[in-house]
């Protein structure tokens, strides 16, 4: 039995979720997750409605006075002149189609987004390639592939790990995971993911990986440079 | 059989269909009577339907301070939860005519706008990459598909009016007003929508279910 094992999100993430406060990557992983997963919608949905109760409770909500050199009424006046809408602005459909596992899979939406600036496939170990994109400032944010057969070096991680399987499946010790399934790891798991059958996942790291075995442990330097690499990217860029 | 006749005919008569219309309003009547308080909702929907600034206003009353904590909380910066005063309620004017009551509460979409500009105005001040914005992360519910393909849909189904008759009883109150408005009373969006006194949005929404259910029962009994 391990509790941290999670196929779904777990309320406390989804509800800071529905609060925004979420950096970008895990805000992505967590929507496309639920873009897959009925049961988290509703849930999501009851949560909004609880968040939403206390937003407008005054009991609950904070009575921040905002500053009184605001002219609350000139913004008001500039705000009515602007023109409504009369229907949602028309948003361009993005699909990716991707080729995997001798089958064409449809990502989730808010992911094809992502994926719009373009991935550059890297092969890191054997059969196991990642395509990095960058998201925010606080994550690494990475689309893995596992060839069937593949196994990951042993690992833990310093930060969190999620995982978001979107196609496949792969296994470690503590289970074997299937597609929309939501997987947090934290420090304390020292785990080697394999795949039988080949995967594809979408994964959101809080910092870099920590390679605990073998040859392996020569890349933990290299791991911790691309992982800071991400980071200013997003900053710079 | 002569009974059913003449229901056809009260059916596509303007007499028949004023007293339907006159019990919706009355209907309506009561439900405003019992709110002493306007709500957020009449509030969003008058801005929605005819820019009622007043109506506004009040919503900025109501809201902005909210808005400001949830911007202080996210931000942690007074000059942002400010801007975020500003860009929710923006916002909320453009929006209005979109806000559809059947999908929730006024102050629930006002709390969904306002984290969601929260969010796309924090990337933007990190200058983090804008190839995801919160609407994609936050998708609004779908259904803002085909109003468009109701009007063009149109001419088809007054010819079948007189076969759909027998299944209208099966649409819902609010989705048989709002076919009546548009197809028998020949209204257009926005003059039903002031009548009934529901957002645009809705009209279009319950249109676009009643007019798919519609067709889901003509196709049964082919």
């Amino acid at each position: 039995m391990n509790t941290d094992v999670n196929m779904h999100p777990s309320s406390q993430l989804l509800n800071q979720f529905i609060q925004g406060e979420l950096a970008t990557g895990k805000s992505i992983i967590v929507s496309a997750h639920m873009e897959l997963c009925k049961s988290c919608c509703a849930k999501a949905k009851e949560l909004e409605a609880l968040a939403v109760s206390s937003w407008v409770d005054p009991s609950i909500a904070p009575q921040l006075e905002s500053p009184s050199a605001t002219d609350y009424s000139s913004m008001v006046a500039s705000i009515v002149q602007s023109a409504q809408l009369s229907s949602e602005p028309v948003e361009e459909v993005v699909e990716v189609q991707m080729d995997v596992l001798d089958d064409s899979i449809k990502l989730p939406k808010v992911l094809a987004k992502a994926a719009q600036q373009g991935l550059n496939w890297k092969q890191v170990a054997g059969g196991i390639s990642e395509a990095q994109l960058i998201l925010d400032d606080e994550t690494q944010c990475e689309f893995i592939y596992m060839a069937p057969g593949s196994k990951v070096p042993v690992h833990t991680h310093k930060g969190s790990e999620t995982t978001l399987v979107l196609k496949g499946s792969f296994e470690d010790e503590l289970g074997e995971y299937k597609a929309s399934d939501f997987i947090v790891r934290d420090t304390q798991h020292h785990h080697q993911p394999g795949s039988k059958e080949g995967c594809l996942c979408f994964a959101v790291l809080d910092s870099p990986l920590k390679f605990t075995q073998g040859l392996a442990r020569f890349m933990n330097p290299v791991n911790s440079y691309t992982f800071k690499k991400a980071i200013s990217k997003a900053v710079t860029s | 059989m002569y009974r059913n006749y003449a229901k056809q005919e009260g059916f596509n008569t303007e007499v028949g269909l004023t007293v339907r219309l006159a019990s919706m309003n009355n209907s309506s009547q009561s439900l405003d009577a019992e709110d002493t308080v306007v709500s957020d909702e009449s509030l969003l929907i008058a801005v929605g339907n005819h820019q009622d600034v007043n109506a506004f206003n009040q919503l900025f009353e109501r809201f902005s301070k909210k808005i400001f904590a949830l911007g202080m909380k996210l931000t942690r910066n007074e000059q942002l939860a400010n801007d975020l005063i500003q860009e929710a309620m923006l916002n909320v004017w453009q929006k209005a005519p979109l806000y559809d009551l059947d999908k929730g509460s006024a102050k629930g979409w006002i709390f969904t706008l306002s984290r969601n500009r929260c969010f796309d105005m924090l990337r933007k001040q990190k200058r983090q990459p804008n190839c995801v914005s919160a609407d994609d992360i936050w998708p609004p519910e779908s259904g803002g598909e085909p109003t468009t393909l109701v009007h063009e849909d149109r001419g088809g189904l007054e010819v079948e009016l007189s076969l759909i008759e027998g299944y209208f009883d099966q649409l819902s109150d609010p989705q048989r007003a709002v076919v009546e408005q548009i197809y028998l009373h020949d209204r257009t969006h926005e003059e039903a929508s002031a009548y009934l006194q529901i957002p645009l949005g809705t009209l279009k929404s319950r249109l676009r279910l009643a007019v798919a259910k519609l067709r889901s029962l003509i196709g049964v009994e082919d």
